[in-house]
């Protein structure tokens, strides 16, 4: 079934146990080859998104679709099938196993001989690190190396929708950079992206569409560049205007 | 690809394949160079200790859960051989596969059961298991005959008791060769790669679509099959069980020991720990008579293993012998001239 995005998460109410809701009727919508990207204080609920949109925190009311299939309320393996990979938040390489072997594990659940052969030319070609060290083990690896691994892993069964928790969490700048250059690949192989970050201006500079969540809602969204260009959010949630001196807080 | 690896990598399999022809050449002329029958029987008892390592390793090697409980595994192969021959009338090995199949069958519900939990509460579920059986055989003394043993008529009466025990030696051969293929083609296989992935991170593993419940279940019927074909062919061999030894918490600690000792991760790890600590054991039993002493000398061989080599002798080793292959040692020393212009500017010069 086409539809006009490939993740959807309506009016989407969620919380943990008795306490209050975190999430307070949250919408956001992915369309296909496509970079979405929430940004937002700590506490915000840019998690909590991730957990219900990956199937492990059932919302409390709200629908989850993905590519017009409603999954709301049923658990990550159904979603993995119904075309959604979540990548998880720190190292999450099967850390005493080859990268070879870590990247057939994100294709488990292919049965298709012909398929996987595709599959791994196709993320060895994207990545370059995981082509190189095809069989080396994966905890040997830096740690931007490794997170080219889960997202070559993650790709394996050719979701419609990854969700990127914090990739660039425990990286120097520059292993940070490539991260980002290999989330942009992804997009233009076709695959819709959703983005979780602390660091926020990077991450909207990669992204097409930025999300600032704030009390469990989306509080602005738009177009990355404009949102980047707003000196009112950039004070607010981006810490201050890079071009600017750092300045002392008037409080 | 490089060629060059390629190479090398052919170079390896031919000295490998190599290595294995000889060991089993070497394995197989022992019954005729043992010097009396007792090395011979020997032998046998470290076959045996191989075949259950092997076998225990297909669950704690693969999967990472630690059984203490395939003792229980181990004495209800043995029993149910003997009591099949004994009760049913079968034929010695017919009802060895019979036992093992009942075995098998029986570790489905077990598994289901004790699989549901990790860690320490697993071990704690498998040593449950072996108490809980070791009471049943001995109380029901009308059926297994209790304390007083059972005794398992021997398949080759005309035989003498050397070639007896060659012919043991053989059947032993065969069935660790049949654990040891059945370890290699699982490592080889998708369903393999699923359990080493479980033995690492079995949330990741299951979140990655890896039917993680049904593939510990599987591989325990497994080892369960061969952990029992191990105790009968040894109650055919030995012709005399004793709850007490058959139902032991402590020969499901000498599999642990034997396959940690040797290495989890390697095909021939259980067998190499089970030849060192088959042999100690022997030797500690000639040597002091029947004193607890050995029991020490295992206490400690497990404390020595646990805090030096926790992945076993074979990596240990290998790792050894890498740091004397000059040029992959990962810290040696450089002359100035050989470093690179950029990084010789220390603060020194």
């Amino acid at each position: 079934m086409a539809s006009e995005f490939l993740l959807e998460l309506n009016d989407i109410q969620a919380g943990y146990g008795r306490a209050a809701p975190v999430l307070r009727g949250l919408t956001v919508k992915v369309p296909p080859a496509t970079v979405v990207c929430l940004v937002g204080p700590n506490g915000a609920g840019k998690s909590t998104v991730l957990k219900v949109a990956s199937g492990l925190l059932a919302p409390r009311s709200g629908r989850v679709v993905v590519d017009g299939a409603d999954v709301t309320g049923q658990g990550p393996q159904q979603l993995l099938a119904a075309g959604l990979a979540h990548v998880l938040q720190g190292h999450s390489v099967f850390r005493e196993m080859t990268v070879a072997e870590n990247v057939l594990l994100g294709g488990y659940t292919l049965k298709d001989r012909a398929v996987i052969q595709e599959r791994i030319e196709f993320v060895r070609d994207l990545f370059p690190v995981v082509d190189e060290r095809w069989r080396s083990l994966a905890g040997l690896l830096s740690g931007g190396q490794q997170k080219q691994v889960e997202f070559a892993r993650s790709l394996m069964v050719s979701p419609k929708v990854v969700l990127l928790d914090e990739p660039s969490m425990g990286l120097d700048p520059k292993a940070t950079s490539t991260v980002f250059d290999q989330v942009v690949r992804m997009r233009e192989a076709g695959t819709a992206v959703l983005l979780v970050e602390q660091n926020a201006r990077r991450a909207l500079e990669t992204a097409d569409i930025g999300c600032v969540l704030d009390l469990g809602k989306v509080h602005i969204s738009g177009p990355a560049p404009q949102l980047l260009a707003d000196p009112q959010l950039s004070e607010l949630y981006l810490g201050g205007r890079p071009a600017e001196p750092p300045t002392t807080p008037k409080r | 690809m490089p060629s060059g690896s390629e190479a090398t990598r052919r170079a390896g399999g031919v000295l490998r394949l190599a290595a294995l022809l000889a060991g089993a050449g070497l394995l197989l002329s022992f019954p005729a160079l043992a010097p009396n029958p007792y090395i011979l029987s020997a032998g046998i008892t470290v076959l045996n200790y191989a075949v259950l390592s092997t076998a225990w390793s297909l669950v704690g090697g693969f999967t990472g859960y630690i059984s203490l409980g395939h003792g229980a595994l181990l004495g209800l192969g043995a029993y149910g051989t003997g009591l099949l021959i004994t009760k049913a009338g079968l034929p010695s090995f017919v009802a060895l596969a019979a036992a093992a199949a009942i075995v098998a069958l029986l570790a489905v519900p077990v598994g289901f059961a004790a699989l549901r939990v990790r860690g320490a509460s697993f071990v704690i579920v498998s040593i449950a298991l072996v108490l809980i059986l070791l009471l049943v055989f001995q109380s029901w003394a009308s059926f297994t005959g209790g304390s007083r043993g059972l005794v398992v008529p021997r398949p080759f009466p005309d035989l003498t008791r050397p070639e007896h025990h060659r012919v043991f030696f053989f059947l032993f051969a065969g069935l660790l060769a049949a654990a040891l293929a059945t370890w290699w083609a699982i490592d080889r296989s998708r369903f393999g790669l699923g359990l080493r992935a479980i033995r690492e991170d079995e949330d990741k593993a299951q979140a990655l679509g890896t039917p993680t419940f049904a593939f510990k279940l599987a591989v325990f019927v497994v080892s369960a099959a061969f952990t029992a074909l191990g105790g009968g062919l040894y109650a055919l061999w030995f012709g005399d069980l004793d709850p007490v030894f058959q139902f032991s918490v402590l020969t499901g600690a000498y599999m642990v020991l034997m396959a940690l000792l040797g290495g989890v991760r390697h095909l021939f790890g259980p067998l190499l720990g089970a030849l060192i600590v088959g042999w100690a054991l022997e030797w500690f039993k000639l040597q002091y008579g029947d004193t607890p002493l050995h029991l020490v000398a295992t206490g400690l061989l497990l404390g020595v293993v646990v805090m030096f080599m926790p992945d076993g002798v074979i990596p240990a080793l290998s790792g050894l012998l890498a740091r004397f292959r000059p040029g992959e040692a990962s810290i040696r020393e450089v002359t100035a001239a050989e470093l690179p212009a950029s990084q010789a500017r220390g603060p020194r010069a």
